[in-house]
Order: structure tokens, then sequence, then C-alpha cells
């Protein structure tokens, strides 16, 4: 495992752009009717974060709803032979992109762009997500997912950006807003606003992480219901679910430790305002044992009102 | 140039000096929570130590519970290079202070046989390795 992640992590994104749009179009004729842009078919159920580390986990799951895979951790023209055997069942894969740096003022490359594209016609996926947030800057890479102001110039970006992406796809583009512990100085909207003028602008759907709500909620001295209330939940494409740790007094979202309960119950209430059409859960380190990981699917699954998929 | 002066209309120029700050030594930018930067960095550090302790299992275990505060003394301020590079610049400065644990040592000794990396661009394997890999796959797909 270690020896093929070291020769992965020295692979580099091709600086070639791959003609993916025009590969897709192609094919799109040879799909089916589920795969149109407007009104299309999304993921539905209970689903996980496919990693390498918890393939075995994910396997073993006979219900599973869909998986979402890292975009930048899989290579189209051979994608894991994990991701393949879960496309062989039936079970839809989202391609999840974490690098792509929608909100970068510098724009969004080239490369990265066609990658995820690519990425979407190999799994056949229902559609295509990342993120709300810059990535890089002056030529440095964050190594994470930084906040954009909450600014009209910084909608600007990131609407240019999205039509980049969308330009590129034949699915739908979900959009995420992350988990931050800071924010600028000069934000002139509050988030739930800022991501529905960005989706009205952009006609992108919404992929709504409870726990980044529930962090950002707290670390903000916000109430997560009232935030929740203000969300545009009539976009939602799909939910995330992850678990998380407080670290000298702020809630870090860790993607590492057990969901806690307060993130659960927004789950609850999510459900109570408007039914997700899918749930996923999110664990990218400290793996627990299958049983544990199962377990949360069930509290998700019981959560949302779907059967449990263990 | 003084990030304080950089206000709003050059959101590239902010974004750069808000990254500086974070991964690379840079001052943080006026008008932000101090405190909130600092939890940002040491989380981004906590997340590279983990990333780099996948790919470099032996040089982490070596350090036990101390493996965070360890990756941390050394990668705070330099921009992360990945994890594969993180962890291959730890051990070598590890190993030039003498201070490489034994299974750790024999991780980077074992990685540095395979990998050429001249610390400053992507390993690429060494030609031997590659012949020996190629070797063993063609000899992997005649046994079937």
């Amino acid at each position: 495992m270690v020896v093929a992640a070291v020769a992965a992590a020295a692979e580099q994104i091709p600086a070639r752009p791959i003609p993916a749009s025009r590969h897709s179009r192609s094919r799109e004729s040879a799909l089916s009717g589920a795969r149109v842009g407007t009104g299309a078919v999304g993921p539905t159920g209970v689903g996980i974060g496919w990693r390498p580390e918890i393939a075995g986990v994910v396997e073993g799951l006979p219900g599973l709803g869909f998986c979402e895979v890292i975009a930048e951790a899989i290579a189209p023209a051979a994608p894991s032979r994990g991701v393949t055997e879960l496309r062989g069942r039936g079970v839809p894969v989202i391609p999840h992109g974490v690098r792509l740096g929608l909100g970068d003022a510098d724009g969004v490359r080239p490369n990265r762009v066609a990658h995820l594209a690519a990425c979407a016609v190999a799994v056949e996926a229902p559609l295509v997500s990342e993120h709300v947030a810059f990535v890089r800057g002056g030529g440095r890479e964050a190594g994470h997912l930084l906040p954009v102001p909450r600014s009209r110039e910084a909608l600007d970006v990131l609407t240019r950006n999205v039509r980049r992406m969308q330009a590129e796809l034949d699915v739908p583009l979900a959009l995420e807003p992350i988990a931050a512990l800071f924010d600028w100085p000069d934000d002139e909207f509050g988030e739930p606003d800022f991501l529905t003028e960005l989706l009205d602008r952009t006609g992108a759907l919404l992929l709504l992480d409870v726990a980044n709500l529930y962090a950002n909620a707290v670390n903000r001295g916000q109430d997560p219901s009232a935030v929740l209330d203000r969300m545009p939940l009539d976009r939602v494409a799909y939910v995330h679910v992850a678990g998380g740790a407080e670290h000298d007094g702020l809630y870090h979202d860790t993607h590492t430790d057990p969901v806690p309960a307060p993130v659960l119950r927004l789950l609850d209430e999510l459900r109570d305002r408007a039914r997700p059409p899918a749930v996923m859960l999110e664990r990218d380190g400290r793996y627990p044992p299958a049983a544990e990981l199962r377990a949360e699917l069930d509290a998700i699954a019981d959560g949302t009102g779907f059967t449990r998929v263990t | 140039m003084n990030p304080g002066h950089l206000r709003t209309g050059d959101l590239a120029a902010r974004q750069a000096a808000l990254v500086e700050a974070l991964v690379a030594g840079g001052p943080d930018p006026a008008g932000f929570d101090v405190a909130r930067l600092a939890s940002t960095r040491t989380a981004l550090l906590r997340k590279r130590a983990g990333e780099t302790a996948k790919l470099w299992p032996l040089l982490a275990a070596s350090h036990g519970n101390r493996w965070q505060a360890t990756f941390a003394a050394h990668a705070a301020g330099r921009e992360g290079v990945g994890a594969l590079r993180d962890g291959w610049d730890l051990a070598r400065a590890l190993r030039t202070a003498g201070a490489l644990p034994g299974s750790a040592a024999d991780e980077l000794a074992e990685r540095e046989a395979g990998w050429r990396y001249d610390g400053a661009s992507p390993p690429g394997r060494r030609r031997c390795a590659r012949l020996k890999a190629l070797a063993g796959n063609v000899l992997g797909r005649l046994r079937g």
C-alpha cells in the first residue's frame, strides 16, 4: 500500500490538458438519459467517500447508494480497481475535486479543469463536486481549502471559474461551502446569502456539508439551526457528514474523528425542513474498525430516513 | 509590499499574502483575527503531518506521540511540497542532525535506493529500480 502510495504521490496531474470535453460529448449519446445536464438524476440514498484504506468496508456495503472519490487521487485513464468494481456493481461514483481552486482570483488552471471533467467521463458520474474555496495564491499552494471573502469581487471570481468548469462538463456541478476557522475582515454577505447568490448566478447545485455548517456556526458564535434555515435547501444535490473535534476552544472539521451528536442532530433538522436526496459519510484518516464506520452510516441513514445500507 | 495596504479590488494579491502568511512564514495580513490565523496554521500542520505519516509510516511511528510536534517544528513556515517530499526532507534533516531513529533510517535508506530525489524537484525512480519493477511486472504476468 505504501509503495503504491509513494508512486502515486510522485505522479503529477498531467500538465498537458486532456481534451475532456470533446471526449465526453462523443460518449454522451451512448449513456443513459440519466446523464442529461438539466433535470439530471443525481445520487440517492446513503453513500460514503471511497478511500483505498476503507475499500474493503465499502465493498461490503450491500445497499450502498453512491460513492464519492477524490478527483485528484484518480487517473481517469485507469481508475483504481475498487472504483471500477463499484461502477461494475452499478454504484454511482461522484468525482469530488479538492484542488481546483474555484475561488482562486488568478483563475482555474486548464489542466485541472480538464482532469475533473475527464474523471466525470471515466466514472460516468451523475454529477461532479468542488468547493467554494481558494487553494493557491502568488504561486504557492495552501495545501488546504481556504475561505474567500464574501464580497462582490469574490463572487465575480467564483462565477467566472465555476462557468469555466461547467463549460467542460456534461453533468451538473455541485458546490460545497467549506469549514473555515477564520473570516475575511471585509465580508459583505452572510454565508447563506453569498451561496444563494453564487448558485443563482451559475445554476450550480449545493453540496451541503452539515459538519462544515456546524463548525462555522459554532466558531462564529451563531446558532447552527438558524444558519440552516437560511441556506438554499431547495438546491441541495447531496449532503456530507463528517467527524470533528475541539482544539483550543474551536471546533475543527477533521474528518479523522467520530461524527459528534450535534452534527447528527443537524441532519435531523435538515430532514424536517427539506429531506435531502442523498447523504454520505466522509472519513479521511485514523480509520476506525469497520463496525464503527458501519454504525455511523446507520446513524446517518436513520437521521435522514433512508434505509440502512449496511 | 505591505499587505496591510491591500484592501478590496486586488483579490489575487490579498490571497497571495494570506497563503504566504499561512504556509510560508509571511506576516499576517491586516484586519484578520491573528489567533484564528494561528489556529489555521496549526490545523494545516496537523493535516500535513497526518498525510506525511501515511507515506512515511516508520518515520511517524518512531516518534510516537511526538510525531505531530516533530513534524510541526520542521515544517512550520516551510511551504508544503507534498507529503512524499515533506517526509523526505524531514527524514534527511533528522539524519543530518543525528536524530533519525533506526527504523526510520532504514525506511529512508530503502527509499533512497529506489528513488532519485534532489531535494528540490519531484523524486523519480532510479533507472535500475525502474528496470527491476518492469522485470517484476513482466515476470508476474508470465506467471499469470
